[in-house]
């Protein structure tokens, strides 16, 4: 079986069951382009009428719009009264498919659903084959508002009692999300309210800067974030109630001084506490094995200089001053007595862990030793007891040992604390919610200040002045490179090309033989200063063959719209897309008269230049 | 059992199966169609015959186990086979039986025309909008474009001027060619990014970035747009708001949308209009009204078409059980199943 239904059999059925007009919607502009050429020898030809009715229908569009007048799918729109409409073709094209659809012309309209909001028709029957769209680069799943947007172009209001959603699969297709999409309520929508160079410089134009607070305040970006905040807001109020048994107690802060209390014990406790493995003979010898203590070992005495414990093993270990004045490390095992016999010194965090006075002093003293020397009686303990209240009243300056409400402290500490750190991170929150969008203002007004757009007091600088009339993507490097005179050489072309490269932002492939050298030089430059800005701004893709086909379209006015098409491998959708993002471009830098006059010059020439062919035929 | 019989149960079974069954047996197995499978799988068994019909066996018994008994399987079935096997108990529907394809393409065709009666909804947006801003949240198709032309129509007998948005170029231009046949030409104008025509017109439409830059050249008291004129904005396709990238245009135009204009804002059914509505309020000088419907003017109805050409309703019900995803028809059912069996790898898992 085929893993879809050809376009052929699909149109059969959906005739035979008077399911048409249908769109079909398709996963990419090259299945849309493949379903067409599956009709070239299709024998489900449309009666002479209806033949007859399409053909004066075109005539009468394409009598409007001429590009479109040798377009290859004329004669299967015409023979088989079926089209594909995607953002490949000329917008005239999508024009002429819609008024034909509209006019109930046409039985079948390709399209893909990436552009289903563009879409402006409806239809009898929607066909949805797939269950997920290209989202740059990734495919992801439809959303139950987008399923709904694509099925709701079925059923024409006064044409139809009815409309279909007709689900066919493709490979890939997930037919739960379609049945979700079908059936469920749409998402909620939320703001992606971003701030851009400039947004802020167009609002310190118009209002001063401790104004721009409020305003900010009033989009649906905080309108949301308050809602958020308002949801912690309650959150804090029900563990306020819940704190209420928590409150103050013989200290205001009992909390506070129960973590450092019992953080202080916990500390003595583990460097009191003895490892697992040591037998009870050595854990009782540790406490006696002090700085400066004589002990034998199995071949002659030491004084211990210190005691720590080994980093993997967490043994106790010993420095020990051996006799010939040689500094050992050895495990506390080897110890065999340890002698009623200690030195005085003070112990420093260095090898050899005393001064060297007290080294050469201490050394003297163990060769001067008795021969004999008593015994320290060790008595071991035979299982480990927990601390003595004495050591954890011994303890620093807390009142806690002998407070009263001790035991109530201890018993409400982790309740207590895990909720006031809820608390603490919950205040954090809203704060930080309440706030976002007016530190990422003052992000913006910073690097604003930086590049000398605006002054230390937020006023527009002159530069900041014409800044501000370029509010399109990318704007911060626009400006910079206007203010490093990337384009003082009046070339119009290179203006356009360049232009072109900043505003295209899709990277479908595309090819283009030849780029000029100047061309490529300045692309260089900007790709440089675009790097350079790009802790700021992210930088454009910069494509060079996009740059070089809008350059050759300014730059040799004898080109048509066929021969511009041939140069590239962009589809001629695409490059009408391109041109007129260009003219959208260079129509910024056209208001610029006051501070760049021969710039906008340059840039309205340009636009006069890109604007024939094709892009006069169409508004 | 022959060969033949074991030809014929390992047809039966499905491809998944195959290919949990080849496993170990044969040669990058997950390449290989059903049949292929299937040869290569007799094949194999000149050797070891036993193993596999012994392995089949399991496999088919796990298979009819229902899943929950801990069968320890790498591969759970399908998600609609699970479902399949172990009948839901949420849904009171699935005794009924499910309805026919006939049933189901009844009453198609064109309905006689009929006069035009506004729907209450539109009714009740069109007598809000001249005395507040509107958010409008119905679905695709239900007729935002009448109360759209009838308000601007009111504004303009007022002699106030109304700007259409939209944010498309292309939506912008069809609505254009439409509003100038409805108002005549002279009443109307365009400015795009790249199209500047009869810009005195009452009835100015535009995409919706050039609203905002409008606004803020106004602000900052550069042109005169005749801003205290304007009437009445209307923001079509509004859900673009919650676009990545040109949702801010749509929050910028509003928190500048001068007083005195009447907001109205047109969107497709969204999940949270109400957040809009009480957003509106809480910046502009009047309560915003929310007008809003789920109820499609022409019914929808869903179909399963197989590649083979069969079409079936895709829910037991004639229109969309709304709420209920899973009241899938019986056929539509099998038929995907078959389906998925028939072109998913076993190695391949829905999700």
């Amino acid at each position: 079986m085929p893993p879809s239904i050809h376009p052929v059999d699909l149109i059969a059925a959906l005739r035979q069951r008077h399911l048409t007009p249908a769109i079909v919607f398709l996963t990419s502009r090259r299945a849309c382009d493949e379903a067409m050429e599956a009709f070239d020898h299709a024998d489900l030809v449309l009666p002479p009428v209806r033949q007859e009715a399409i053909g004066t229908a075109l005539e009468r569009v394409i009598a409007q719009y001429p590009s479109i007048t040798e377009h290859p799918l004329i004669p299967i729109v015409q023979r088989i009264g079926v089209a594909a409409h995607h953002a490949g073709h000329l917008p005239s094209w999508k024009i002429a498919i819609e008024e034909l659809m509209r006019q109930g012309h046409l039985d079948a309209v390709f399209a893909t659903t990436t552009l289903a909001a563009g879409v402006d028709f409806p239809a009898r029957t929607v066909v949805i084959t797939q269950s997920s769209i290209r989202k740059s680069r990734d495919f992801t799943d439809l959303t139950i508002g987008e399923v709904q947007q694509v099925a709701g172009r079925a059923g024409r209001r006064g044409k139809d009692h009815v409309g279909f959603a007709v689900i066919t699969p493709s490979p890939y297709i997930d037919l739960a999300v379609l049945t979700k999409g079908l059936t469920g309520q749409p998402e909620a929508i939320d703001s992606q309210f971003t701030i851009s160079y400039p947004m802020v410089l167009n609002l310190l134009k118009a209002h001063p800067h401790e104004q721009i607070q409020g305003i900010l305040a009033k989009s649906f970006a905080q309108f949301q974030l308050n809602q958020r905040a308002e949801l912690l807001e309650h959150k804090l109020d029900a563990l306020h109630v819940q704190m209420e048994p928590f409150g103050p107690r013989v200290c205001t802060d009992w909390i506070t001084q129960w973590q450092t209390f019992d953080h202080a014990r916990r500390h003595r406790h583990t460097r009191h506490q003895t490892h697992r493995s040591e037998s009870p003979e050595i854990s009782a010898r540790l406490p006696f094995l002090s700085p400066g203590r004589v002990v034998g070992l199995s071949r002659g005495r030491g004084i211990v200089l210190r005691q720590y414990r080994s980093k993997g093993q967490k043994t106790s270990m010993l420095t020990i001053l051996r006799p010939d004045g040689a500094v050992t490390e050895c495990p506390v095992t080897s110890v065999k007595e340890v002698y009623d016999r200690t030195c005085d010194f003070v112990e420093t965090p260095t090898y050899p862990w005393c001064s060297t006075d007290t080294f050469d002093r201490l050394s003297h003293q163990l060769e001067e030793l008795p021969s004999r020397l008593p015994v320290l009686p060790i008595l071991t303990s035979t299982s480990h007891e927990p601390l003595p209240d004495a050591i954890v009243q011994s303890m620093g300056d807390f009142p806690c040992p002998t407070c009263p409400s001790r035991p109530a402290c201890q018993k409400d500490f982790i309740t207590a604390s895990r909720l006031r750190q809820e608390q603490q991170r919950h205040a954090k929150s809203i704060q930080a919610l309440r706030a976002s969008l007016w530190h990422r203002f003052q992000e913006r007004v910073n690097v604003l200040q930086k590049f000398g757009y605006l002054t230390l007091a937020t006023q527009l600088t002159i530069e900041g002045e014409w800044a501000r009339l370029i509010r399109i993507d990318h704007s911060l490097l626009i400006t910079e490179l206007i203010r490093a005179e990337a384009f003082t050489g009046g070339d119009l072309s290179l203006l356009a090309g360049i232009l072109a490269s900043l505003a295209h932002d899709d990277d479908r492939p595309g090819a283009f033989p030849r780029i000029s050298a100047g061309l490529s030089s300045l692309l260089g430059q900007v790709r440089k200063l675009a790097e350079s800005l790009s802790p700021y701004e992210d930088p454009p893709l910069l494509r060079a063959d996009v740059a070089a086909l809008v350059e050759r379209w300014v730059a040799d006015p004898t080109l048509t719209w066929i021969g511009l098409c041939r140069l590239t491998t962009m589809a001629e959708g695409d490059i009408y897309r391109l041109l007129a993002r260009t003219l959208e471009f260079l129509s910024q830098v056209q208001a610029l008269k006051s501070m760049h006059p021969s710039l906008a010059e340059s840039a309205s020439r340009a636009i006069t230049l890109i604007r024939r062919g094709v892009l006069e035929e169409l508004p | 059992m022959t060969t033949e019989e074991l030809e014929q149960l390992l047809a039966q079974q499905p491809v998944a199966l195959l290919h949990r069954l080849a496993r170990g047996r044969v040669h990058r197995q997950f390449r290989a169609g059903k049949r292929r499978l299937i040869e290569l799988l007799l094949q194999h068994s000149g050797h070891n015959r036993a193993g596999l019909e012994s392995d089949l066996q399991t496999l088919i018994g796990e298979r009819h186990a229902p899943s929950e008994s801990g069968s320890p399987h790498i591969h759970r079935p399908p998600a609609i086979a699970h479902k399949k096997a172990s009948p839901h108990r949420a849904e009171p529907e699935s005794t009924e039986t499910a309805v026919s394809l006939s049933a189901w393409l009844e009453g198609i065709g064109v309905p006689a025309p009929q006069p035009f009666i506004p729907d209450p909804w539109q009714t009740e947006a069109l007598s809000a909008v001249s005395e507040t801003d509107v958010v409008i949240s119905v679905p695709t198709g239900s007729g935002k474009t009448y109360v759209a032309v009838e308000a601007a129509r009111r504004a303009m007998e007022d002699n106030r001027t109304v700007i259409y948005t939209s944010p498309l170029k292309a939506l912008s231009n069809t609505k254009y060619t439409e509003f100038s046949k409805t108002f005549g030409p002279d009443k109307v104008g365009i400015l795009t990014g790249d199209r500047q025509e009869n810009g005195q017109a009452p009835l100015l439409i535009m995409t919706t970035e050039i609203l905002r830059n409008l606004l803020y050249d106004a602000a900052s008291g550069e042109i005169d747009i005749r801003l205290d004129t304007l009437g009445l904005v209307i923001l079509d396709e509004s859900q673009y708001i919650a676009d990545p990238e040109r949702g801010v245009v749509w929050e910028e135009t509003i928190i500048f949308c001068p007083s005195q204009a009447k907001l109205l804002l047109l969107s497709a059914s969204i999940g949270n209009p109400q957040d809009i509505a009480d957003w509106l309020t809480s910046i502009r000088s009047t309560a915003c009204r929310l007008v809003r419907h789920s109820k499609r003017t022409v019914p929808l109805r869903a179909g399963y078409l197989h590649p083979n050409g069969k079409l079936t309703p895709l829910f037991r019900t004639v229109g969309i059980p709304y709420g209920h995803p899973n009241q899938l028809h019986p056929e539509a059912k099998r038929l995907f199943l078959e389906y998925e069996d028939e072109t998913l790898p076993s190695g391949r898992q829905r999700r």
